[in-house]
């Protein structure tokens, strides 16, 4: 009886928190929801460290790409930018029936129905000429109460859906941590090719149990009439419409064009004026916070 | 007999995780440590928060009305269209956007040094503003509400099982994974009513702050941490106000440039 009585106690004994990551998540827009949520205005690098060639690459974009080029259509988000972008999260566990051992913590978002794989039982990544895909090879190791991942074997993406891409070089490392029912997850991006430092950026999320989990689907169709095989783009210097960001928000241009010297404070030092007198007042995506309240014209919200 | 081993072996390692105290498993017990001394990690030094997030929000004065991404109520829209910047000045509140809620958002570097054993300090430059986290204490009564508020803090708890790490027996009860605590939690209340944007979105005195401060080593051996903020106010939000701020540790106090307070 003592036995039982002191095993009770044990299972009595008082709950902490433990690191559960798994479990259905909703997106907090609370940063760059704008971008993030209707989609970023044409022109705007700003504070991304990206090097000249991306930056001559984005102005080459043309929106109509996505409309026109069938491979951009349907182009699912990557592992790192999937949680910049849109939609719920479900994270879930494999565990070894056999041993019990964690194996891998999976993740579905509905957004282009990602599915992504984090090997937690020490294996090795494979060799670099093996095949890259939208969610990489990502394997995770803890450091405390983090979960630390790292993702290698990526195709080429998005930093932001407006021409700056990133590249099938890129090492994207995530910091994982929960705190109650708040999970912030930190992406420090290495890419030799499109930045000059490291893109650190990170997005939270709070527990939503009870989801109903949409399927997404998404269909090639000629959008615009384009001739076969074109890609729309604008030849260096001649896209219109690299000045609108500046000029709707009440910014200097130097400013939008990113870059690593633009991100830090003393660059408040040295930032010039504004080309154009700033609007009076908010013209655009004003109170844009969840997808139902961005409209392009201000309203109060709901 | 098989049954009667384990719950003997289950008695043994029963009573070895009774006698230890919280948090210290494996140890006799210890004298209370100071917030200081207790440290998992080290926080202390100068910090800068590199701009890759929220930079049209954050490196310039947004535009009024530009209230994107903020969960605000309709009161809290209206207070914010009515933003004036010259009557903020005039009444002396140019310091309205660098509150605790706002600050850590403000671009800058931060200096955390402890101000003694359980009191951590951040210094920030923007605004010359100084936050102070008390360990092991409460906000004494009649605290008056300040910009800074009062900082309750605590190293995050360990996280354990019921399973004893030392030997994992026996088997019918768990140790868990990512169970080293390390994080820094603190609690802010008793705030001077404020901006969590500098074009007037407003907090209320109501308002109470969570935050969680989570360090870690960035792949080319750079110390950084990311403070995540929760901010609270049934007065002006519909749900809490959620962000997180990276920030990169800097070798010495080089670009520390402190400024006053602006409501422009």
């Amino acid at each position: 009886m003592r036995v039982i009585l002191l095993l009770t106690a044990m299972l009595a004994w008082p709950a902490f928190g433990q690191v559960d990551f798994t479990g259905e998540w909703a997106p907090a827009y609370h940063e760059d929801g704008p971008e993030r949520l209707p989609g970023p205005e044409l022109g705007d690098y700003m504070g991304i460290p990206i090097n000249d060639a991306a930056r001559a690459r984005a102005d080459a974009y043309d929106a109509d790409r996505i409309s026109v080029v069938t491979e951009y259509e349907c182009r699912p988000h990557s592992a790192d930018y999937g949680m910049r972008g849109l939609g719920d999260l479900r994270v879930t566990r494999e565990i070894n029936p056999a041993t019990q051992e964690l194996i891998a913590f999976h993740t579905y978002m509905p957004a282009w129905g990602s599915v992504r794989t984090i090997w937690m039982d020490g294996r090795q990544h494979p060799p670099p000429y093996i095949e890259h895909t939208w969610q990489g090879f990502s394997t995770g190791v803890w450091d405390g109460n983090t979960l630390v991942i790292t993702t290698t074997h990526l195709k080429a993406n998005y930093f932001r859906r407006n021409g700056i891409d990133s590249s099938d070089q890129r090492t994207v490392t995530e910091y994982w941590t929960r705190h109650r029912d708040y999970f912030t997850v930190v992406t420090h991006v290495v890419d030799p090719v499109m930045l000059t430092e490291p893109l650190v950026r990170s997005q939270n999320w709070t527990l939503d149990p009870g989801q109903k989990t949409q399927r997404m689907f998404c269909e090639y169709q000629p959008e615009v009439p384009g001739a076969p095989g074109a890609v729309p783009n604008h030849l260096p210097g001649t896209n219109p419409f690299l000045h609108e960001v500046a000029d709707w928000y009440g910014l200097p241009y130097e400013a939008t064009r990113g870059g690593a010297q633009t991100i830090y404070p003393e660059y408040k030092l040295t930032m010039p004026k504004p080309d154009k007198a700033p609007p009076e007042k908010c013209e655009r995506f004003c109170v844009c916070t969840v997808l139902q309240d961005c409209n392009l014209h201000a309203v109060p919200p709901r | 007999m098989r049954i009667a081993r384990l719950s003997a072996a289950a008695l043994l390692s029963a009573a070895g995780i009774l006698a230890q105290p919280p948090g210290a498993p494996g140890g006799p017990p210890r004298a209370p440590q100071t917030a200081r001394a207790a440290a998992p990690v080290d926080f202390t030094g100068y910090w800068v928060s590199p701009v890759m997030e929220d930079w049209r929000w954050r490196m310039v004065t947004p535009l009024k009305g530009d209230f994107a991404s903020i969960p605000i109520n309709r009161a809290a829209y209206d207070f914010g269209m009515a933003w004036d910047p010259a009557k903020d000045e005039a009444a002396g509140l140019q310091c309205k956007s660098y509150g605790a809620p706002a600050i850590m958002r403000v671009p800058g570097r931060v200096h955390m040094i402890w101000q003694d054993d359980n009191t951590l300090t951040i210094e920030a430059d923007a605004g010359t503003q100084t936050r102070l986290l008390h360990f092991n204490s409460k906000a004494p009564s009649g605290e008056a509400p300040s910009w800074q508020g009062y900082s309750e803090a605590n190293w995050e708890r360990p996280v354990r099982g019921e399973g004893d790490p030392r030997n994992d027996f026996p088997p019918i009860f768990s140790t868990r994974t990512g169970a080293r605590g390390k994080s820094l939690e603190v609690v802010t209340t008793h705030l001077r009513a404020g901006y969590l944007r500098k074009n007037g979105v407003p907090y209320s005195e109501n308002t109470m702050m969570e935050e969680f401060y989570d360090y870690r080593t960035a792949p080319d051996g750079t110390p950084w941490f990311t403070v995540t903020t929760v901010v609270h106010d049934p007065k002006y939000l519909v749900v809490p106000f959620i962000t997180s701020t990276d920030f990169k540790k800097r070798p010495d106090a080089a670009g520390w440039h402190p400024t006053p307070c602006s409501a422009r």
